[in-house]
């Protein structure tokens, strides 16, 4: 490993791979606020638009598991340098694409990059670092950073400027991480060849699937609830949803004074808790998900760090226990992505129903006249059927169509009814949301039950 | 060293505490009761407003429209979803005529239910029921005949 820059510029360059890291690792969820965006320009259905989360995870986890008895025998530089140049060319696909079947297909092209670039910046970031363990703290700290702030970062830029922007913003990130790592000669850094058995890591590997198929509920669907059932825009909804990169942060010193076995536990138990915490949610309470989603940021900044820990395991080589955490990781988030979409696909327009005829019971039993009730009734069922191809509905419209502004009763009702239907629409993820702390129950299990190999 | 392993284990306790105080103000919040408002049965009676011209029209369309839904097994609510030939929200089993027929009978009803509470004068109800048999449907459940109109059809 022959890197020989002064203190700060090595320091620098190894934030830049970091980045490169972290945005990876929030290509996960990054685009999750800009799904009803992409809906709505590509005409296409829930299942399509979710193809554009799945696809990059599913290329992330085949490619990370293809390479685990094969990447040791690689220069883990030059498989960095490999992933950056692909995932920088698929980002500028992502950015450019015209209709959603290529926006798919450069997903793919991306989730492969990402894996490649992820697996291959453990070594570099030892080297950058001047010692193996330095680098795998970093890489563990970018990597949880970047999971949990995927979706805020991403409502920020889609609200901003557009969804394109997301991807046009990973293309100089990927850009600085590949000139930081031509500059820093860590290509030098040579292939590990083989070492020793990787089973030892599997309990650890297991949790991490599993408690990463779980933040698919706090990432995804408490996002999604946010910003399309509850009518936040991208930026508001991000505010809310940044109470889990914060508690995240904030946990980072609890878990280093907590014993590792408790660290995990309790780690799964919050994340657990976080998500029966939105399960439960009986209206569109900003606070109790904010509540929610600090808890599970706070579990996630407990139990990954040392399971991530355990899980890089330096005497089975870096490069290969990294691609096996790796393609666990995001198996794990196909996982969940694979049970929730078809449930959530089977409860959300049955809910929609029944918010309807609850909003349209809450308008004829209203102190308003009988001009306004049926025909702000059958606007509402309008913008219901809107929302179904793919708009967020605006409940309000109708009622200010037809004098809101000017009549009290009327606004009155508005906003009974709105709330109404937000809650009814609310507790249709409900079950998904327990399926969510399920596998993070799961995790608990596991770590329980393996307790020496997980901490080990 | 021992001191920061307690504080660390007790600011984890008041975490893991602080996730049941979550779920438990959640349970009274009502998350597990159903939204209110419920979807009432059409074929019982329910309480409505009265006082005032446009307050007894109104309740006697919104018990015609109960008439009607329970005449054709739905709901009030459905039945209003489905008028203006939009479809409503799951294909009805209903043809135009005998939703028509329905919503006639339903008004008629109502009507008589109105007489026997004292809110419309019995020597009107004939020609109010003359009155639902000529008049077109949907425009008086979309509030779009107003008192006048109607009166004049009850005139003729």
């Amino acid at each position: 490993m022959s890197v020989a820059q002064p203190g700060v510029e090595r320091r620098l360059l190894a934030g830049l791979v970091a980045a490169a890291v972290a945005i990876a690792f929030a290509d996960s969820s990054i685009v999750v606020l800009a799904l009803p965006e992409l809906y709505g320009q590509f005409h296409t259905t829930i299942e399509g638009v979710a193809w554009v989360v799945t696809a990059y995870n599913v290329a992330v986890a085949v490619t990370a598991l293809g390479l685990v008895l094969l990447v040791h025998r690689f220069n883990a530089a030059w498989v960095m340098a490999a992933g950056l140049v692909v995932f920088l060319g698929a980002s500028i696909a992502c950015a450019l694409a015209g209709y959603l079947e290529f926006l798919i297909g450069a997903r793919v092209v991306q989730g492969t990059g990402a894996a490649l670039l992820l697996v291959g910046s453990l070594p570099v970031l030892g080297a950058l670092t001047g010692s193996v363990g330095a680098g795998r703290r970093l890489w563990i700290l970018a990597g949880t950073f970047g999971l949990a702030v995927g979706p805020a970062l991403g409502g920020v830029l889609t609200e901003a400027f557009s969804w394109r922007a997301i991807f046009a913003f990973q293309a100089p990130v990927a850009a600085l991480g590949l000139l930081a790592l031509l500059h820093s000669h860590a290509r030098a850094v040579a292939e590990e060849g083989w070492r020793e058995s990787l089973v030892r890591t599997l309990p650890a590997n297991v949790c991490l699937g599993l408690l990463f198929g779980a933040l698919v509920g706090a990432l995804f669907l408490a996002v999604l609830l946010v910003i399309s059932v509850w009518g936040y825009s991208p930026i508001a909804g991000a505010a809310i949803v940044s109470a889990l990169p914060l508690a995240a942060i904030a946990a980072r010193p609890l878990e280093r004074r907590l014993p590792r076995l408790i660290a995990v536990c309790g780690g799964a138990m919050l994340l657990s808790g976080g998500l029966v915490g939105l399960a439960l949610l009986p209206s569109a309470s900003v606070g109790f998900a904010v509540w929610s989603l600090a808890l599970c940021g706070a579990g996630l900044g407990l139990a990954i760090p040392v399971l991530s820990d355990t899980a890089l395991d330096e005497s089975s080589g870096m490069t290969r226990s990294g691609t096996l955490t790796v393609g666990a990781r995001h198996v794990g988030l196909v996982l969940a992505l694979a049970l929730i979409a078809p449930l959530l696909a089977s409860k959300v327009p049955a809910a929609g129903d029944r918010a309807l005829l609850k909003a349209t019971a809450v308008l004829l039993d209203a102190p308003v006249g009988l001009d306004k009730k049926v025909p702000v009734a059958l606007d509402l069922r309008g913008a219901f059927d809107s929302a179904q191809a793919g708009e967020t509905p605006d409940l309000a419209k109708p009622f200010d169509e037809h004098g809101a502004k000017h009549d009290p009763a009327l606004a009155a009702t508005r906003n009974r009814l709105v709330g109404t239907i937000e809650a009814t629409i609310t507790r249709a993820s409900r079950s998904s949301f327990f399926v969510c702390a399920l596998f993070a129950a799961a995790a608990l299990l596991v770590a329980v039950v393996f307790r020496r190999r997980v901490v080990s | 060293m021992k001191g920061r392993l307690t504080f660390a284990l007790a600011i984890l306790i008041v975490l893991l505490a602080s996730g049941l105080a979550l779920v438990a103000a959640e349970l009274v919040s009502g998350a597990l009761n159903e939204p209110a408002p419920k979807i009432a049965n059409p074929c019982e009676p329910r309480p409505g407003r009265t006082g005032g011209i446009d307050t007894t029209i109104q309740r006697v369309v919104l018990d015609g429209l109960d008439g009607a839904a329970c005449r054709l097994h739905t709901t009030r609510e459905e039945l209003v979803l489905s008028l203006g030939g939009g479809g409503g929200l799951s294909p009805h089993h209903w043809t135009e005529q005998q939703l028509d027929a329905a919503l006639r009978a339903g008004l008629l009803q109502s009507v008589d239910m109105a007489e026997q509470r004292g809110d419309i004068p019995g020597f009107l109800v004939p020609a109010i029921h003359s009155a639902i048999k000529k008049i077109p449907i949907e425009q008086l459940i979309r509030g779009g005949l107003s008192l006048q109109d109607l009166l004049g059809r009850i005139g003729q």
